[in-house]
């Protein structure tokens, strides 16, 4: 039996170790790889962490009388809840991208004691959204911060800045500790790139009259518990001892504008309410009413342009009209600027 | 010649060739079967090592299964809460060993409320030894983050430890899996059973709190914080899972704190202006009664959390508080 000639079997052998350390190789890839595999994603091990970034130096933006008692911890989507537990889905929902979360204390007293969160949201709109709805009621605002968005209460401060929301918290009420907040506040404003606007259009569309004061806020998702009313911001207004909501959402176009707001129209009707008559010809056919046992609430929707308005829940049909007036007046006059 | 002789293959030589192939393949696949993991990682856990909580409630005594109790001080206020259902002799026996599973969820200071108040811990701890003659008390929970900064921020490691107990921080081999029979969620899930596993009773310490997934946080959401792994992906279905944890732990008493209550923004909070001073403590063998008592200080009713009456489908307890005629009192 004859076999190849010596050239060819050469070349065999060739072709053979080529083949045998394509193997070997495959079988070293497979076996590093496995070494590294993510016990995390079977529920047995550690989660993955933050993705490897240079984080922002929270120290810097610290008073010189503030040293760190803690080092920089940082979370994304998938450990948030670490830190903040149920409060998580509020920011996974509005866009949230990171924390980085540290803990000072002052060099003079130790029992003053602050932890600064940075909140990474992507952009401002998301958020002004969780600083939006997180509001405290009844605090101080800050005029004199060179922000739009900020408010501190007896042991803490809030503000926006660009795609960050931040949260100073102090662990006790104290003048010293808040000043040592505002500063640490200000230094963040004037030396963290804000990577995003720093201001919302929306916002200067409501009218100002008898607004109640940091009572803006915007709902990504869910608006007025409708699916449909998405990027909504609402206000409330005091009038006499009456509060009620004002609300808008722009759209893509004035056709999806309408379009929402006849689906949210339905979904009212839908869910107990009833067409009533207006008095004002331009909120012909978009006033509905609720009747209950004691009281009755008026809602009005409708599309100006692109935006779609509207009042939400007011306890008087009068007062409901002369709201949505106002705010067609304030967007046509904004349109005609 | 030689040449010639090299190219030729004879019978014999074929033979060995081939044998020597087969035992090459054979080899390798014999090795491959050795180190063949049929089961992969395990997403579970051994099902023989499962644990079950000891039920650790008291008998019923009539009028005597909840209590209300008005007042700024919580020293005061636990105090007679618990006289008022029989003393903490009722409860702890001398020579008995108990677990207190205080809410130690967050790193911080108790002027925030998001955790059970330090002096509630300790004068409870007190109270199991020197009027109930307990032989250990413990004072336990599983925080996911950092527990030692949690014990140590919240003040209840320090508060716990001078008053007598024996604070334990979650470890990796104090956890056991556990399953809720007839439980949807409660599966070969790892639950902080060390503490638990020698204890003659349980006590649960929790402040009532706004929470943004479960509308509120108090006695039976406390329980939460026994759960290990990976509890969050339970927040999905936040109902259940807290009426599951309400059946599945059987509670000697719980003491739900009410002084101060967290009304936005919880479940951590952050400001004190959160919070709003409601001055009641409830301490109850009914958890399911205490929460429904509870959540009408978060200026909510019992049908506005769904676990409620899940838990008492499930036979935690009762919505229906008025009918253990709570003894309601004011302390000065």
């Amino acid at each position: 039996m004859s076999l190849m000639p010596g050239r060819a079997r050469r070349l065999e052998s060739a072709i053979s170790i080529c083949l045998l350390a394509v193997l070997i190789l495959i079988g070293l890839v497979v076996f590093v790889k496995q070494s590294y595999v993510d016990m995390g994603r079977f529920g047995i091990g550690p989660p993955t962490g933050p993705e490897l970034e240079i984080p922002p130096d929270l120290a810097s933006f610290v008073p010189a009388g503030v040293e760190a008692i803690s080092e920089t911890e940082i979370y994304d989507s998938e450990n948030l809840y670490e830190k903040i537990n149920g409060r998580a889905a509020l920011y996974t929902d509005s866009g949230f991208k990171k924390l980085f979360a540290q803990r000072f204390v002052s060099k003079d007293d130790k029992n003053l004691i602050m932890e600064l969160y940075l909140y990474d949201m992507g952009n401002v709109r998301g958020a002004f959204s969780v600083y939006g709805v997180q509001r405290r009621a009844d605090v101080n605002a800050l005029p004199a911060f060179p922000v739009s968005y900020a408010y501190r209460t007896s042991n803490a401060l809030y503000l926006v800045h660009g795609k960050y929301y931040i949260e100073l918290v102090g662990f006790s009420e104290s003048a010293e500790l808040l000043g040592a907040m505002i500063e640490t506040a200000q230094k963040i404003q004037a030396n963290l790139a804000a990577d995003s606007d720093t201001e919302i259009a929306e916002l200067s569309l409501f009218p100002t009259e008898n607004i109640v004061q940091g009572s803006v806020k915007l709902h990504l998702t869910n608006g007025l518990a409708f699916e449909g009313l998405t990027d909504t911001f609402t206000a409330r207004y005091k009038v006499g001892d009456q509060i009620v909501t004002a609300f808008l959402s722009r759209r893509a176009s004035a056709e999806e504008a309408r379009n929402v707001a006849e689906s949210y129209c339905k979904f009212l009707i839908d869910n107990g309410g009833a067409a009533k008559p207006a008095t004002d010809k331009i909120l012909e056919g978009n006033i509905i009413g609720f009747h209950y046992e004691t009281y009755d609430t008026f809602e009005i929707v409708l599309s100006i342009g692109a935006f779609v308005i509207g009042v939400h829940e007011a306890q008087s049909q009068e007062l409901a009209e002369k709201l949505a007036l106002r705010l067609v007046n304030k967007l046509s006059k904004a349109a005609n600027q | 010649m030689a040449e010639k002789d090299e190219t030729k293959l004879c019978r014999r030589k074929f033979l060995a060739r081939a044998g020597k192939a087969g035992i090459s393949i054979a080899a390798a696949a014999g090795l491959s079967r050795l180190l063949y993991d049929a089961t992969g990682p395990k997403t579970g856990v051994d099902t023989e090592s499962l644990v079950t909580l000891q039920n650790f409630s008291v008998p019923y005594k009539a009028g005597q299964t909840m209590s209300v109790v008005k007042g700024a001080d919580r020293v005061e206020t636990v105090r007679k809460a618990i006289e008022l259902l029989g003393g903490i002799e009722r409860f702890v026996k001398p020579g008995e060993t108990v677990a207190i599973k205080p809410n130690v969820a967050f790193a911080s200071p108790p002027i925030l409320g998001a955790t059970a108040h330090p002096e509630l811990v300790a004068e409870v701890v007190r109270l199991c030894y020197s009027r109930g003659k307990a032989k250990k008390v413990y004072v336990a929970d599983n925080p996911i983050y950092d527990p030692a900064s949690c014990f140590m921020l919240s003040g209840i490691g320090k508060a716990a430890s001078e008053a007598g107990a024996k604070v334990v921080l979650p470890k990796t081999h104090f956890f056991k899996p556990t399953t809720l029979a007839g439980g949807k969620l409660i599966k070969n899930w790892p639950i902080f059973y060390e503490p638990l596993k020698n204890i003659d009773k349980l006590i649960g310490i929790a402040p009532i709190k706004d929470h943004h997934r479960a509308g509120a946080s108090m006695s039976m959401k406390n329980w939460y914080g026994l759960l290990g792994g990976r509890r969050n992906i339970f927040h999905q279905d936040i109902n259940t899972i807290i009426a599951e944890l309400a059946t599945m732990v059987k509670p000697t008493l719980v003491i739900l704190d009410g002084t101060e209550v967290m009304m936005t923004n919880g479940p951590t909070g952050g400001s004190v202006s959160d919070l709003r001073r409601a001055n009641t403590l409830i301490a109850s063998c009914d958890q399911v009664a205490a929460d429904s008592f509870g959540c009408a200080f978060l200026d909510l009713k019992p049908s506005d959390l769904p676990y409620l009456a899940k838990a008492e489908k499930a036979g935690a307890g009762t919505t229906d508080y008025d009918s253990l005629k709570p003894i309601v009192t004011t302390v000065s």
